[in-house]
């Protein structure tokens, strides 16, 4: 029986740890509380805001509503267009085939769209535009595997939010935008991963993101937003206000880190 | 702190079926001859077993959601079918025989094969996640049921024979067929709603559809001559026959092959084409900030099909009607 009812990150990177990462499933599995100190949005760099600034609360996603799971969406497209938009310029771009960099040029344009089309269908809803932190993007840029790896994580870990949260969607018209869009997502991570692949033929769709009963990863929203922070990209105090229906929960299975 | 009893551990849905389903019983519904023996036997573990097997064997799953899984499973068994005639692992020994041609030139391209057993792996998994669920296999599909060419005859000669025999062209079947089991997926997807597990592991399928199309996607374009509208992306531009890429309509009847890609991209009965570009509403290639142009827009969103626009496509290469 687990006494754990609470764990606390006080580095972003901690998630990256298997032991952090596993008694972290395991809290959220059990519905406790997770707790990002302070000390993870510092490292990250400060957004100018601080943590106290009541705008912050406009960050803090409420999951109950169709609107706060498009925002939770649009908050992952915006850091996934921030990235590419980046990529295009940087050293790790100009170290790739154009073959390769069709497949980048592609993504970007593709997660510029979905998140000016979020902005758009949330309107005065939708949440502010996020701070990233420069430094941090240039070094996931700053080389061919990097910049692969990287964006191999972002995709991986896009497919798993949608997938975990279609099911708190109440309208069917969201439903179907978001279907829309995850089946793309699911295409990039495939094209991704099969240029990290060369020849093997297995990884677009690899055991490590297909399970044996043949299901896609998928993850609960905290899972996502934790290991986000855990890239230390994100400067902005993104954050779940309140939790989605704790009752439609299921358990985890989100992107694996890319080796 | 209190000892979970048994039925905290069980999933509170299925106790609330158990005790319907209890409840019917006491009011003088009739109950299998399982549990009619275990209660017999004064086994409340037994009975309990006994008793959720009882509740789904009457199908406690709404209709609504017990169609869209048949029709699924339906859709699986037919994609696991043709991997397993290509692979040449078919219990049909004449598929098999018949697949034997294309086998061969994709056994010459690095990664196809592994490429075609991981997908085939999927679809067979695909197949016993949809029977556990709940799914039957309502038009008793086995081997021999399907016509790969599009004859609907166990002799085939069909439209698409080429398949057998040329590589581009069984790849673009293949795409074909993965980015039909995508459109059908997101087509049932509000359909399955009232239920969020059955919802998410239909979501968690879809997307592994869309990872195949991808990848046959990127192995079109790395052949000689390939289109650049067959996007290293995976990504789906156009619609109608042009969003297939560089399609290779074979000799038996160009015409069909080349409707069926048409149906396969474009508009059906309430179903908008790939090439579409307006979602809620919003025109997805005139955003403030976005303006890349229709190709980009079109291959940013995938789009859904009815299921009479899907059973459209694929009835061709079943021989027993399906609905």
């Amino acid at each position: 029986m687990a006494t754990t009812d609470g764990v606390f990150f006080t580095r972003g990177d901690q998630l990256l740890h298997s032991t952090s990462r596993r008694s972290f499933l395991q809290v959220m599995g059990l519905g406790g509380a997770i707790v990002l100190m302070p000390s993870v949005f510092a490292a990250c760099g400060d957004d100018g805001n601080g943590l106290t600034d009541p705008t912050d609360t406009q960050y803090a996603l409420d999951l109950r509503t169709d609107v706060g799971i498009l925002n939770y969406a649009y908050a992952l497209e915006q850091l996934e267009a921030a990235y590419y938009t980046v990529a295009l310029t940087s050293a790790g771009y100009a170290a790739l085939s154009a073959n390769e960099k069709e497949v980048i040029s592609d993504l970007q344009k593709h997660e510029v769209i979905h998140r000016e089309f979020l902005k758009q269908v949330l309107g005065s809803a939708a949440i502010p535009e996020i701070n990233f932190n420069m430094t941090t993007v240039n070094n996931l840029t700053a080389s061919r595997a990097v910049l692969l790896s990287t964006s191999q994580l972002l995709e991986d870990t896009g497919v798993s939010a949608y997938n975990g949260a279609g099911k708190y969607l109440t309208s069917a018209a969201n439903l179907l935008v978001a279907g829309k869009i995850v089946s793309v997502e699911a295409r990039h991570a495939a094209a991704i991963r099969d240029i990290r692949d060369g020849t093997n033929g297995r990884l677009f769709a690899g055991d490590d993101v297909v399970n044996a009963a043949g299901l896609d990863t998928k993850a609960e929203p905290e899972t996502v937003l934790a290991s986000v922070v855990s890239l230390n990209v994100v400067t902005s105090p993104l954050s779940i206000g309140t939790p989605a229906n704790q009752s439609l929960r299921t358990p985890d299975q989100p992107a694996p880190a890319p080796t | 702190m209190t000892t979970p009893t048994l039925l905290d551990t069980i999933d509170p849905e299925i106790v609330d079926s158990l005790a319907a389903r209890s409840a019917e019983i006491s009011s003088g519904a009739s109950m299998s001859s399982g549990l009619t023996a275990a209660l017999a036997l004064g086994s409340i573990p037994v009975a309990l077993a006994a008793l959720s097997r009882d509740v789904y064997a009457q199908g406690t799953l709404p209709a609504g959601i017990k169609g869209v899984l048949d029709f699924a499973l339906a859709l699986e068994i037919f994609e696991d079918e043709f991997y397993k005639a290509v692979l040449g692992t078919s219990s049909s020994t004449g598929l098999n025989a018949a697949f034997a041609p294309v086998r061969a030139l994709a056994a010459a391209v690095p990664g196809a094969v592994a490429t075609l057993q991981q997908i085939q792996k999927h679809e067979a998994a695909h197949i016993a996640t949809l029977l556990a669920t709940g799914a039957t296999n309502v038009f008793n599909l086995t081997a021999t049921s399907f016509d790969f060419t599009g004859n609907r005859s166990a002799a085939g000669g069909g439209p698409f024979s080429e398949a057998t025999t040329n590589l581009a062209f069984l790849l673009q079947v293949a795409q074909g067929v993965e980015d039909t089991g995508v459109r059908a997926y997101k087509g049932q997807a509000a359909n399955l709603m009232p239920n969020p597990t059955i919802l998410e592991a239909a979501l968690r399928i879809h997307s592994v559809e869309a990872r195949h199309a991808a990848r046959i996607r990127r192995m079109r374009r790395a052949a000689a001559g390939a289109p650049p509208e067959v996007r290293y992306s995976g990504t789906v531009r156009g619609g109608e026959r042009a969003a297939a890429g560089g399609t290779t309509l074979g000799t038996v009847n160009p015409t069909v092959v080349g409707q069926t890609f048409d149906k396969i991209y474009g508009a059906g009965a309430g179903s908008p084409s790939e090439s579409n570009v307006i979602h809620a509403g919003v025109n997805v290639t005139a955003l403030a900030g976005a303006s890349f142009g229709a190709e980009a827009a079109q291959e940013a969103f995938d789009e859904p099909l009815s299921r009479a626009d899907v059973v459209a496509i694929v009835q061709p290469f079943f021989i027993p009607t399906i609905s």
